[in-house]
Order: structure tokens, then sequence, then C-alpha cells
């Protein structure tokens, strides 16, 4: 039977696997796949597993239980094994980089931080700065500009916007870099102009934390930021 | 300074709804084994495509012309003073409608569409992000003015 695999730590990692369910409906039961120094937890693969939403809440439910124990390395969703043996095979292939990592997050969690500015508030600054896409503006709306006119003032404020938004993202990551030990940037979706995680030592949260809110005060009202948190290290494993 | 925060996907008192901030997480990072296969993500990649926004588009660019013929300059700068903290409050819904408008919108049709029945009872408290106290925050500032 095939091998669904949720984490990778260390051989004395406590594992509190008592009472967890993976995935799979009925909730699949978990088991420990143990080589010298390193543990999988794993559980058998239920046919026909697909990304429902269940599954993905067991997966990250079994991460936020084993992070809590100790340093934990998180697969990423829907890994699956041919069986046991092969799992354990690839623990021993590469026993060194997986025990180097799990040093490495030890009291480590991840926060990921998205923000969002009110466009409207972002295209009225734009046009305060910009005379050429004010009389752009003033051309289009009152009729007198045609397409291409429209177009290209649609060009001027995209190219605007796109370059305030790595601004802002590139101050933000900086000013927030001392209050963790590392970040990683990710694909930001539509209107966010920030997709970040952060890894932060465990004692440093609360520190951390209030410095995110320190930045969105400092961004005021037209700001929103979304801080999930504390995370499995997903992005620095 | 709006900051939703919000606690872990499932532990107490988050509730489920976080898991849509962290899809991207669990599905795109994490470690990978190179032997493994990975379960059908069918659904799951077109959703990518959906989220990916095309930038350089005409039509992106006469949205945004359009916008801005919209925009009603005085609004911004010369509001009258009671006004930020009406601002505010608009500002506030109308992120959070935005911003489920592209990304989080899709995220939850799709997971929707992947739900079954027996899970709906989990919807209700997934909406239940831990605000920080920003009523209090703008009174602060009031209080400042």
């Amino acid at each position: 039977m095939p091998t669904y695999v949720y984490a990778v730590t260390g051989a004395d990692h406590p594992l509190p696997l008592e009472g967890l369910d993976g995935v799979g409906d009925p909730p699949s039961a978990l088991r420990a796949l143990r080589t010298d120094k390193l543990v999988a937890v794993a559980g058998d693969a239920p046919a026909g597993l697909r990304a429902k939403r269940r599954d993905l809440m067991a997966h990250q439910g079994v991460l936020e239980a084993l992070m809590r124990e100790g340093a934990t390395l998180p697969m990423r969703f829907g890994l699956v094994g041919a069986d046991d043996e092969e799992v354990i095979s690839a623990l021993e292939r590469e026993a060194d980089t997986y025990r180097e990592r799990l040093k490495e997050l030890d009291g480590h969690v991840e926060y990921n931080l998205k923000a969002v500015r009110d466009e409207a508030d972002l295209l009225r600054e734009i046009m305060t700065d910009s005379r050429e896409i004010r009389e752009l503006n003033e051309r289009t709306r009152t009729g007198d500009g045609g397409h291409d006119e429209r177009v290209t003032l649609g060009e001027l404020v995209a190219r605007e916007v796109a370059e305030r938004h790595r601004r802002e993202a590139e101050e933000l990551t900086e000013r927030l870099a001392p209050a963790a030990t590392r970040s990683s940037s990710g694909e930001v979706g539509a209107e966010q102009f920030l997709n970040l995680s952060f890894l932060v030592p465990r004692d440093g949260t609360e520190a951390f934390v209030a410095a995110v809110q320190r930045e969105a005060d400092r961004c005021g009202d037209f700001y929103t930021f979304t801080l999930t948190g504390p995370l499995p290290p997903y992005s620095f494993v | 300074m709006t900051l939703v925060q919000q606690s872990n996907a499932t532990s107490s008192g988050g509730g489920s709804g976080n898991l849509y901030d962290v899809l991207e997480l669990i599905l795109d990072r994490g470690l990978v084994i190179d032997a493994f296969v990975r379960v059908s993500l069918v659904g799951i990649e077109l959703l990518k495509i959906d989220v990916r926004v095309v930038v350089a588009s005409v039509d992106t660019y006469l949205r945004f012309a359009e916008a801005c013929n919209r925009l009603d300059l005085e609004s911004g700068k010369q509001a009258p003073t009671q006004l930020p903290d009406l601002m505010g409050e608009m500002t506030e819904n109308g992120a959070k409608g935005k911003s489920k408008g592209a990304l989080s919108g899709a995220v939850e049709a799709f997971s929707e569409s992947l739900q079954g029945k027996s899970d709906e009872k989990e919807e209700e408290p997934r909406k239940r992000p831990a605000r920080k106290s920003t009523s209090s925050r703008r009174q602060a500032q009031r209080d400042e003015e």
C-alpha cells in the first residue's frame, strides 16, 4: 500500500500521534517510520486521495501538533511513496540534509503576511504625482481622448502601480527583517502587494507580531494586513 | 492600520477560514522527496491560472483608465475632519471584499466545490479572524486629533 508522508522529524521528537487524524475519509491512522536519527510521520495513502478541504485540514493539523512539540520539516501536501521501505530509504539517503535543516529550524515558526492597499488611494497618489497622468485622465474622462489615449493612460498607471507595489513591498520587507530570522516571498494574489513568509524564533513571536502591528499602524487605514501564524515552516525547508 | 491576525489554521478559535490564507503554503511549499508521487491536484491547477494576474494587457490598462476616470480626487486629501473615521471603515470592508474578489474568492469557490455536505458545519466558525482591536486604535487616533 502507498505511504502518505506528513513530516520528517528528529528521532528524539516526542511524536504526539495519539488522537490525530490523517488524510482520507474515514481518517487514516498515523505511524512513525524510523531510521537511526530521523522519523517520517506517515500513514496509509487512501485510494483516490485529492486535495479536499478535509484532507488539507488533516495534513495541516498533524503538522501543527508536531511543530508544537519539536522541530518538524513539513512535507508539501499530497506526497506519496510507493511503500514504507521507500520512505525509509529516502530518509536514509537524505539524512544529513534533513538533520541540518531540523537543526536550523529548531525553535522557529513561520508567519505569513499578506498586504493589500486600497486601490483608489493608490490611484489618487499616482495622479497627484504625475501631471501627464492627470492630463490624460482629464482628456479621457471628458470624452476628448480616444481609445488609444485610454490605453496609454492605463498603461502608465499600470506601470506606476507595479512600481509602487514593488517599492512598498521592498520597504516593508526591510523594516520587518530585524524581527525575523529569515524571510521568503511568495507570488502575490490580485491587489496584494506583499505575500511574505517569515521564519521567527518561537521566543520572538510577540515582538514580531508587535512589529507587524507597528507597520500596519504606520501604513494607515488604506492598508489591510493579514498575518497568519504560527505555522509549520513550509517556506523554509 | 488594519491588521487581521489569524492563528494557525486548525487550532481552537481560529476556525478553518485561515486555511485559505495558507493554501499556497500547504500546496506549493514544504518538503518534497524526489522519488515520491503527488496525488492529483485537479482543480488546483485551474485555480492557480485564475489567480495569476495579467498586468500587461489592454484589458488591464482599460480597467485602470476607467478606475482613474471614476476617481474622485477631492475625496482623498481634503476630507472633512470626521470623514477619516468613516473612510477607515469603508476601506476595511472594501479591502476585504476586494481581496475576496480575486484570490480568496477563487480559493473559496474552489474549496466549496470540493467540499462535501458533511463539511458544512465547519463553515460557521471559520470567518472569525481574531481582529486586532482596530476600533480602539481608531479611537486612540481620534483622541490625538
